[in-house]
């Protein structure tokens, strides 16, 4: 059988499984918080609007939050309880963020639920606003409002569905749980989703060292021509949504532009469950399998509800196993550093990862020795040795014109492989930032 | 509780510097221990010298500019081991450690170090004794083995031969066993005469990736093209003087060739035509050494030129 | 003008603005003659004689040339004595003058004296004028002795043409060659301006400290 492929890349942390024997046999398990605190601001786009007041009772799907402006989605209560706190707290961005905390009462009332229909049934025209009254945006990481991706300007035609259950990232396996214990719902989800945008092909891309998953999910699509199950070679970023589109249908999405520019729309395989939930159910995005592993006593996948404190999860994982140095959401390869303990759990993160103090440290830069490991790990085909070296003369001008540092999507594949330590992702992305503040300002 | 912040990624690859450094003595090891069996003690004591003198001027002038030290990093070492492999294994101690503490202090240290030499230090080492002392760096002992058939085979004197390129470069025709050539029964520097103890290095750099296999093909087959054209012996011409081991040990130091894949392609064809070049019109009957030291400046060059398509830079859309 | 400015001029050309080690000028010269200190001797005195001349000649006629064509008139002053010292070399030293070569004529497009004349003479009376071209000239001529002296010595074991080292020195080839004279260029003009950053660092460090 042919894999599929792209370009560059790497295979980080293949001696030990990309870190991934730690939780991959762990059924998910649905853990209930006793206190979430939900960000308004987890997704891209302006921050939800809260609609709930401290003191308030609140349902379990209830809406606390409504959406603002086009891109935004509302977002709703976790558990059910009481409404503690609605005030600002720093989260996972620099600037404080408008979070809504509740405590769990632990009755688990819910809200009436009102589902549009099964998957063949339910009204294609209102799907999309389902999703969006649903809060469901891309769990891969990303966290973009999904009912945009799945509304593409009109004179984009989108011919083929992606799902992406590479899973390329190191330590997690909460997609992989996903699809080997529920891989009706992601196959489910991809067929609402190509029924509301009326596109006749579905691809469901999965990493190779994942077989168990690719045999359930081939089982649960069998006997449907429009979906095709395909193996991907097991590579980082091989689940990127550029990399995983030039690797299944050898297109290249523009630069500049969407995946529908080359036809396509990519929604992670945790977004298609929650898309099934949401249109077959009624049942907002309200929960998340995360992987919670590292230096943690039993590390695990947990369901947790959205806004559950990264303290409570460890928790639920028997605790620390040892003094925790860095902890980070997602990945090591992308992930991002909760600042403290009380960062919550959002719709993006599918994996919590606690290192030790000598795990935490990166050692210093050594004298680059030009081996071109970094160039041919690059997935977008960049040259991060002369970005690197552009940045550290301060080049902006060329960074940005000449060395196209803006396609750069901060994989991490550069620094990672590189042999000397060099600071190659954080500078391109300090380098980004410097550059998407200057247009601002002009 | 104190957490660290960083931006990914939060593992790093445990190849470093130090493993690849190491890779490369490893790839150079079968060299070595084939030219002290050829060569004799009187090769092994100029390897030893050129690589401790080359660790001492790198440990010396660190101290002394106050620099933090790198020699951990193995690197010093492999110049040093280098260098000693490209002379002759009569040439006098001195000039190996000569030749070793130019490479290093003059080459890499004075350019920034690591990475930042321009050249590469022991090609640079060997073409300043070359050009200082020609006539010690042109004698060859012959494999102390060997000197009874090799005599007939060469007619030279007992001691002292020239590498087979020069009788070729008078126009006379030899005729050496290709057992010879191979496994180093010729006159030549201590590590370029045993080819296969240079392929096996070869076959381990491109199994342990550290190197990519453009450099050494383009660089050997340019090499083994033209001289055909020009109506020599492609097989000698390979197999007679530095151009194996320079094509797989001094032409693919990270730090002066190019660094994409079309570089090193162009790169490669530009080493071996340079070699051909010297050798049929220059002065000297070989001419890897300058070949190599004249395409390291012009990576450069060559780096600015060389660009790829990056993602998504695609003409007409969908 | 004072006594004290005109040793200032003097000394200038030599150490704070010599030409060849703070203003890298008349560096091919420099390079291609330094093969032994004789070499380096004839070729710097002929070049101070020059520069010595022109700038007399440039300094008195800079009232009379009109600026537009101050260039040419300054190639002609510089050639006239360069072809004097040349002719001057022919009759009594020919053997310098067959070792200087091409590099003799060349005088002319040295960039040195027309530097000078341009810089200094073109705007000075007489006497700075002719300080300075000997200033210029004896800092020319010192450095171009001291990179001949690390070339012979190294190179062929001599200096001035007596062998000074002992029989079991081999000569470093190399540095009578070409690649040589940058390699000696290079290091001891990398030598000597370490020294004067450093020395003007802590100078710096002094004034501020005394600040």
């Amino acid at each position: 059988m042919s894999k599929f492929s792209f370009r560059g890349g790497i295979h980080p942390l293949h001696d030990t499984h990309e870190g991934k024997d730690l939780t991959r046999n762990k059924p998910v398990r649905a853990y209930a918080s006793k206190i979430v605190t939900i960000p308004m601001d987890m997704h891209i786009g302006a921050p939800s609007n809260p609609i709930v007041k401290k003191g308030e009772q609140v349902l379990l799907g209830q809406v606390i939050a409504e959406a603002v402006g086009g891109i935004g989605i509302p977002v709703h209560a976790s558990v059910s309880g009481t409404v503690t706190d609605v005030s600002a707290k720093i989260m996972m961005r620099k600037v404080p963020s408008m979070c809504i905390t509740i405590e769990n009462n632990g009755l688990d009332e819910w809200i009436p639920l009102n589902p549009l229909g099964s998957v063949e049934s339910a009204d294609s025209t209102k799907i999309i606003q389902a999703i969006k009254a649903a809060g469901i945006c891309g769990m891969g990481g990303a966290c973009f409002p999904t009912h945009i991706k799945m509304s593409p300007p009109p004179d984009k035609q989108v011919d083929i569905i992606i799902l992406n259950g590479a899973e390329c990232e190191t330590y997690l396996t909460a997609d992989f749980r996903l699809m080997l214990e529920q891989p009706q719902k992601v196959v489910d989800g991809l067929r609402i989703a190509m029924r509301a945008m009326n596109v006749k092909r579905g691809l469901i891309g999965i990493e190779d060292n994942k077989p168990e998953a690719i045999d359930a999910i081939k089982k649960a699509a069998a006997g449907r021509d429009d979906i095709e199950v395909c193996t991907l070679k097991t590579k980082y970023p091989q689940g990127g949504e550029k990399q995983l589109i030039k690797a299944l249908i050898n297109k290249e999405v523009p630069a500049g532009g969407l995946p529908a520019d080359a036809g396509a729309v990519v929604l992670n395989v945790a977004t298609a469950a929650a898309i099934r939930d949401a249109v077959v159910e009624g049942m907002p995005l309200i929960n998340r399998i995360t992987t919670v592993t590292g230096k943690v006593k039993e590390p695990d996948n947990l369901l947790l509800p959205i806004g559950t404190l990264v303290n409570e999860a460890v928790e639920a994982c028997g605790g620390y196993s040892q003094e925790p140095g860095k902890i980070f959401f997602g990945g090591s390869m992308t992930g991002i550093c909760a600042p403290n303990e009380e960062a919550s759990v959002t719709k993006a993160n599918n994996g919590l990862v606690v290192f030790n103090e000598k795990e935490a440290i990166i050692p210093p830069e050594d004298n680059c020795i030009r081996c071109s490991r970094c160039i041919y790990a690059c997935p977008v085909y960049l040259n991060p040795y002369a970005m690197k070296k552009a940045f550290d003369m301060d080049k902006m001008d060329v960074l940005e014109n000449k060395l196209n540092v803006k396609e750069c999507i901060l994989c991490g594949a550069c620094s990672y492989i590189c042999p000397s330590h060099q600071y190659l992702t954080p500078a391109f992305k300090d380098a980004k930032d410097i550059i998407a503040a200057r247009r601002v300002s002009k | 509780m104190k957490l660290h912040v960083s931006t990914g990624p939060h593992v790093l690859t445990r190849e470093v510097t130090q493993t690849l450094m190491l890779d490369v003595l490893i790839a150079l090891a079968p060299t070595t221990v084939a030219g002290v069996y050829l060569f004799g003690l009187r090769a092994a004591w100029v390897i030893c010298v050129s690589v401790i003198a080359a660790m001492i001027s790198e440990y010396v002038w660190q101290k002394l500019m106050k620099q933090k030290a790198s020699i951990k990093d193995l690197s010093a070492i492999v110049t040093g081991l280098i260098l000693g492999l490209n002379l002759p294994s009569g040439v006098p101690l001195w000039m190996a450690a000569l030749a070793s503490a130019i490479a290093i202090i003059l080459v890499k240290q004075l350019f920034g170090g690591i990475g930042n030499n321009f050249m590469n230090p022991a090609m640079f080492g060997r073409a300043f004794l070359l050009a200082s002392w020609p006539a010690r760096m042109t004698s060859f002992f012959l494999p102390e083995r060997l000197l009874g058939n090799s005599q007939a085979a060469f007619g030279v004197d007992m001691i002292s031969g020239a590498t087979p390129l020069v009788p070729q470069k008078l126009g006379i025709t030899l005729d050496i066993p290709l057992s010879d050539l191979l496994l180093g029964n010729i006159p030549g520097s201590i590590g370029e005469v045993c080819k296969i103890a240079i392929l096996i290095g070869l076959v381990y750099m491109l199994v342990v990736k550290v190197i990519s296999w453009h450099i050494p093909v383009f660089f050997v087959g340019s090499v083994a093209l033209l001289s055909w054209l020009l109506g020599n012996d492609p097989l000698i011409a390979i197999l007679s003087g530095g151009v194996l081991f320079g094509a797989v040990f001094m032409a693919t130091d990270y730090a002066t060739n190019p660094m994409q894949k079309i570089g090193h392609i162009i790169f490669g064809i530009g080493c071996g035509t340079m070699v051909v070049v010297i050798r049929k019109w220059g002065n000297y009957p070989e001419g890897v050494t300058y070949a190599i030291l004249f395409m390291n400046c012009l990576t450069p060059l060559i780096d600015r030129l060389s660009s790829r398509r990056v993602y998504g830079m695609v003409k007409n859309h969908v | 003008m004072s006594k004290n400015n005109l040793k200032g001029v003097f000394v200038n050309g030599i150490f704070n603005e010599n030409p060849v080690f703070r203003l890298v000028l008349g560096t091919c010269p420099t390079i291609a003659v330094t093969t032994s200190v004789t070499n380096g001797i004839g070729m710097g005195l002929a070049a101070t004689l020059v520069l010595l001349g022109s700038n007399i000649v440039v300094s008195s006629l800079r009232n009379f040339i009109p600026n537009k064509v101050r260039i040419p008139a300054y190639i002609v002053v510089i050639c006239t004595f360069v072809t004097m010292i040349q002719l001057f070399m022919q009759a009594f030293i020919p053997s310098l003058y067959e070792s200087l070569g091409i590099f003799l004529p060349l005088i002319v497009v040295n960039c040195i004296i027309l530097a000078r004349a341009e810089a200094f003479a073109g705007k000075n009376p007489v006497l700075d004028s002719a300080v300075d071209g000997l200033g210029m000239g004896l800092g020319f001529t010192l450095a171009l002795i001291l990179i001949a002296a690390v070339r012979e010595v190294l190179g062929a074991g001599s200096i001035l043409g007596y062998q000074i080292m002992g029989n079991g020195f081999e000569p470093v080839l190399l540095f009578i060659l070409a690649p040589g004279g940058f390699l000696a260029f290079g290091l001891i003009l990398g030598i000597i301006n370490g020294i004067g950053n450093k020395r003007r660092s802590k100078k710096i460090v002094k004034e501020a400290k005394a600040v």
